[in-house]
C-alpha cells in the first residue's frame, strides 16, 4: 500500500466516522427528548394518581419515633404467626428481608431475628397501585410497621420459618429506612461453603463479616450461635448455683502476671504500670482461703499472645471454677465434668432449633459425651499416640496436631467428643500446680477436651505457702510481686482445685465450627480491634 | 540410597554372596561390575538381573502383559517417583491410590519386583504422612502396610504405623 492510499483510507474513515457520530448524536437527542416526554407524562400521571390515591393514608414514611405518643397497639411476634392467628388483623414490626414486585402484587419477606414470614401487598380495595409501588421500593433491611390480615396458605412456604400462613398487608409504614446499598447480603452470608458455586453465587469471607458485624449478626446462623452461647452461660450459672457455688467478681486490672509474664497486656496505671488479668486465678484462690468454699466467675480474660490461629483471641470470656475439696482432687474433676455434662444436656434438650440452624450452614456431627465422663491419664494417652506412630517424649507437652489426633483416637475407641486428660507432666504446668505424690515428674493437673481441642485447663493448687514459694522460685518468679498471693495461704488454707473454660471455644467446639471468631460477638485478636 | 536398596533386595532374594557396587555420575546411578560380562548400569536393570540370578523370574511378571505392567511400574519408580518435586507428592499419592483401589499388588494379584522397588521408593513419603493423610490415601496405606510385612522385604527401612481403624469417618470436621 502506498502512503497516499493510506491517507485516503483514513480520510474516508474519518468521514464515515463523523457521519456515524452525527447520526448517533441525532439519535441520542431523539432519545433524550422521548425520555423527557415520558418523564413529564409519568410525573403528570403520578400527580393525578397521587391526587386520586384512595390509600394514601395506608402507607408512607413514618415520622421518627421520638416517643411522642403511647399507642395502644399490640405488636405480634413473627414466631407467633401460626395457623391459630388465621383471619386476625394484626400489627407487626419487622425488617424487610427481601421484596419482589410482580405486576399488581408485591411479595415481601418480613424478618424478625431468626424468624420470617411472607407478606403480600396486592392492588385491591385495601391497597392502591401506588401503595404496591411504595412497598416494592422499600430498601432491604428497613424496619417497617405493618397491619395485615393473617391468611392460611395452601402450599407450605418452604423459604420461611412461618410456613403455614402469610400476611395480606393493609397498611405499611417505614419506621427506619436502610441505605439502599448493604455492605454484604444476608443470603450470601448464610450460604454454606461450596453451595451455589455453579451459579456463581458469592459467599462472604470472614473479614468482611467481621468488618460489618452488625449486619452479619442479623443472619439466622449468628442469631442461633449467640442465643446458644447465652444458653451456655446460663446453664453454667444454674448448674453451679445448684451445687452450692457462689458467683464472685474479680478485678481485671492486676499488679502482677498470674501465669508467666510473657503474654500479659501492660496498661499504664497512673504513675506506674499494671496488667490485664490473664485469669482470675489468684483471686478465686484467695476467695477459697477466705472460706467461700466453692466459687465461680464469668468475665473477660486477656491474653497478649501474638498468635493468629483459628482458636486464639486476645480477649475472651472465661468461665472459672475453684472449689475446696476433702481428700482427693478428683472430687473437683467430677464436679467440673458434671457441670459440663449438664451444659451439654441442656443445649441438646433446649437448643435443638439453634443447633439445627447452625448446622444448615456449617454441617457437623452431633456432639457426643459419656456419663460419667471419660478420664484418661497422660501416660495412657501417650501410649495411644505412640501406637498410632507418634514419637513423643514422656514429659513433652501435647502439640496441637497431636491433641487433635488423640481426640480422634479417643472418639474411635470410646465414642465420645468430651474427655479429661489427667496427670500432666509437672514441667509443662504453672508454678502453683500440685505435684503428684507418687511420681514428682507428674502433677495433679488435667485438661478437658472437646472434639480434640482443649477447652479447660485445671489442677489441684498448692495450698501450702512453703511449697508454693519453692515452686515459684523454681519457675524463677519474683517472690516480691506475688507476696500477697503466697501470704494468703499462711493462715490456714483448705486443699482446693479448679479450672477455667473459654466460653467462645466451648460454643465453637460444641457446634463443630472452625473458627473461634464465629462464636465471639466482637472478636479481639492481634490484628483486630474494631468494631 | 539405591545401594542399600539393592543390598536389601539381595537379602530378600536369598542371594548368598553380596555383590559389590559402585556409583556413576552426579545422580549416583548404581553400577554392578560383572566378572565375565560388561557392567550393568541402573537400579532397574540391576534389580531385574538379580531376580533372574536368584531364579525368581516370576518376580518380573507372568505372561507378556504381566511383564509389561511390572516394567511400567519399575520405570515409574525411577522416572516419576525418584527426584519428584515436593508439590507433586500429593498427585503421585492420589494417582497411586486410585490405581490400587482394586488391586492387592501393583501387577494385580501377584507380588512382583515392582512392589518391592515402589515400596523402597515411596517409603520416605509414607513415613512423613500424618495419620489423617494415611487415611486419605487409604489404598496406598493398605498396599504399603502389606508390602512392609511381606517376609524379608523391609530390611533397612523402619516400619511405618498404619492404623486399621478409620478415625476420620465423616466429611465434616
Amino acid at each position: 500500500m502506498t502512503k497516499e492510499e493510506v491517507n485516503g483510507a483514513t480520510e474516508d474513515e474519518q468521514q464515515a466516522q463523523s457521519k456515524k457520530a452525527l447520526k448517533k448524536q441525532q439519535k441520542e437527542a431523539e432519545k433524550a427528548a422521548k425520555k423527557a416526554e415520558k418523564q413529564a407524562k409519568l410525573a403528570a400521571e403520578q400527580q393525578s394518581a397521587d391526587e386520586d390515591d384512595f390509600a394514601k393514608d395506608r402507607y408512607g414514611l413514618s415520622a421518627m419515633v421520638q416517643s411522642q405518643q403511647k399507642l395502644d397497639r399490640v405488636l405480634v411476634r413473627v414466631q407467633d404467626l401460626t395457623p391459630e392467628k388465621v383471619d386476625q388483623l394484626i400489627w407487626l414490626r419487622a425488617r424487610v428481608h427481601t421484596s419482589r414486585a410482580k405486576g399488581k402484587q408485591c411479595f415481601l419477606v418480613l424478618r424478625q431475628q431468626q424468624f420470617n414470614v411472607q407478606a403480600l401487598v396486592a392492588v385491591g380495595d385495601r391497597a392502591s397501585k401506588q401503595m404496591v409501588k411504595f412497598a416494592a421500593n422499600i430498601t432491604k433491611e428497613s424496619i417497617v410497621d405493618v397491619e395485615a390480615m393473617v391468611r392460611k396458605v395452601e402450599q407450605k412456604i418452604e423459604s420461611c420459618s412461618q410456613q403455614d400462613v402469610e400476611l395480606h398487608i393493609e397498611r405499611i409504614f417505614v419506621i427506619s429506612q436502610a441505605e439502599p446499598r448493604l455492605p454484604l447480603q444476608l443470603e450470601d452470608a448464610v450460604r454454606p461453603d461450596g453451595e451455589g458455586e455453579e451459579e456463581g453465587r458469592a459467599t462472604v469471607n470472614q473479614d468482611t463479616r467481621l468488618d460489618n458485624r452488625v449486619i452479619d449478626l442479623r443472619t439466622t446462623t449468628s442469631q442461633a450461635i449467640f442465643r446458644l452461647q447465652s444458653g451456655v452461660c446460663q446453664l453454667f450459672r444454674d448448674t453451679l448455683t445448684n451445687k452450692g457455688f457462689v458467683e464472685i467478681q474479680t478485678p481485671k486490672i492486676i499488679s502482677a502476671a498470674s501465669e508467666g509474664g510473657a503474654n500479659v497486656f501492660t496498661v499504664s496505671y497512673f504513675k506506674s504500670s499494671a496488667y490485664l488479668a490473664q485469669s482470675p486465678q489468684l483471686y478465686k484462690q484467695m476467695c477459697i482461703c477466705a472460706d467461700f468454699d466453692k466459687v465461680f466467675c464469668v468475665g473477660p480474660v486477656f491474653r497478649a499472645e501474638d498468635s493468629n490461629t483459628h482458636r486464639h483471641l486476645t480477649e475472651f470470656v472465661g468461665l472459672d471454677i475453684e472449689m475446696a475439696f476433702n481428700y482427693h482432687y478428683h472430687e473437683v474433676i467430677e464436679s467440673i465434668t458434671d457441670t459440663m455434662v449438664q451444659i451439654f444436656k441442656g443445649l441438646r434438650d433446649n437448643f435443638q432449633t439453634e443447633i439445627q440452624t447452625v448446622n444448615k450452614q456449617f454441617p457437623s456431627e452431633p456432639f457426643k459425651f459419656l456419663e460419667p465422663t471419660l478420664r484418661l491419664e497422660y501416660t495412657e494417652a501417650l501410649a495411644m499416640l505412640r501406637e498410632a506412630g507418634v514419637e513423643m517424649g514422656d514429659e513433652d507437652d501435647l502439640s496441637t496436631p497431636n491433641e487433635k489426633l488423640l481426640g480422634r483416637l479417643v472418639k474411635e475407641k470410646y465414642d465420645t467428643d468430651f474427655y479429661v486428660l489427667d496427670k500432666y507432666p509437672l514441667a509443662v504446668r504453672p508454678f502453683y500446680t500440685m505435684p503428684d505424690p507418687t511420681n514428682p515428674k507428674y502433677s495433679n493437673s488435667y485438661d478437658m477436651f472437646m472434639r480434640g481441642e482443649e477447652i479447660l485447663s485445671g489442677a489441684q493448687r498448692i495450698h501450702d505457702a512453703q511449697l508454693l514459694t519453692e515452686r515459684a522460685q523454681h519457675h524463677q518468679i519474683d517472690l516480691e510481686k506475688i507476696k500477697s498471693y503466697i501470704d494468703s495461704f499462711r493462715y490456714g488454707a483448705p486443699p482446693h482445685g479448679g479450672g477455667g473454660i473459654g466460653l467462645e471455644r466451648v460454643c465453637m467446639l460444641y457446634l463443630g465450627l472452625h473458627n473461634v471468631r464465629q462464636t465471639s460477638m466482637f472478636p479481639r485478636d492481634p490484628k483486630r480491634l474494631t468494631p | 540410597m539405591a545401594l542399600r536398596e539393592l543390598a536389601s533386595l539381595e537379602k530378600y532374594l536369598g542371594l548368598k554372596k553380596p555383590n559389590k557396587y559402585s556409583t556413576q555420575g552426579d545422580k549416583k546411578v548404581p553400577v554392578l561390575q560383572n566378572n565375565n560380562a560388561p557392567p550393568l548400569v541402573g537400579l532397574v536393570t540391576i534389580a531385574c538381573h538379580l531376580a533372574k540370578e536368584a531364579k525368581r523370574p516370576e518376580l518380573l511378571g507372568d505372561g507378556a502383559e504381566g511383564r509389561a505392567v511390572v516394567q511400567q511400574w519399575l520405570e515409574y519408580r525411577v522416572t516419576k517417583l525418584d527426584g519428584h518435586a515436593k508439590e507433586d507428592t500429593r498427585s503421585i499419592l492420589k494417582d497411586l491410590n486410585l490405581y490400587l483401589q482394586d488391586k492387592v499388588y501393583l501387577a494385580g494379584n501377584q507380588f512382583t519386583l515392582a512392589d518391592v522397588l515402589m515400596y523402597y521408593g515411596i517409603h520416605a513419603i509414607v513415613l512423613d504422612l500424618a495419620v489423617q493423610e494415611k487415611e486419605q490415601y487409604v489404598n496406598v496405606a493398605r498396599w504399603f502396610d502389606h508390602i512392609q510385612h511381606h517376609p524379608g522385604v523391609r530390611h533397612h527401612l523402619p516400619p511405618v504405623v498404619v492404623l486399621r481403624n478409620r478415625l476420620y469417618t465423616s466429611r465434616h470436621h
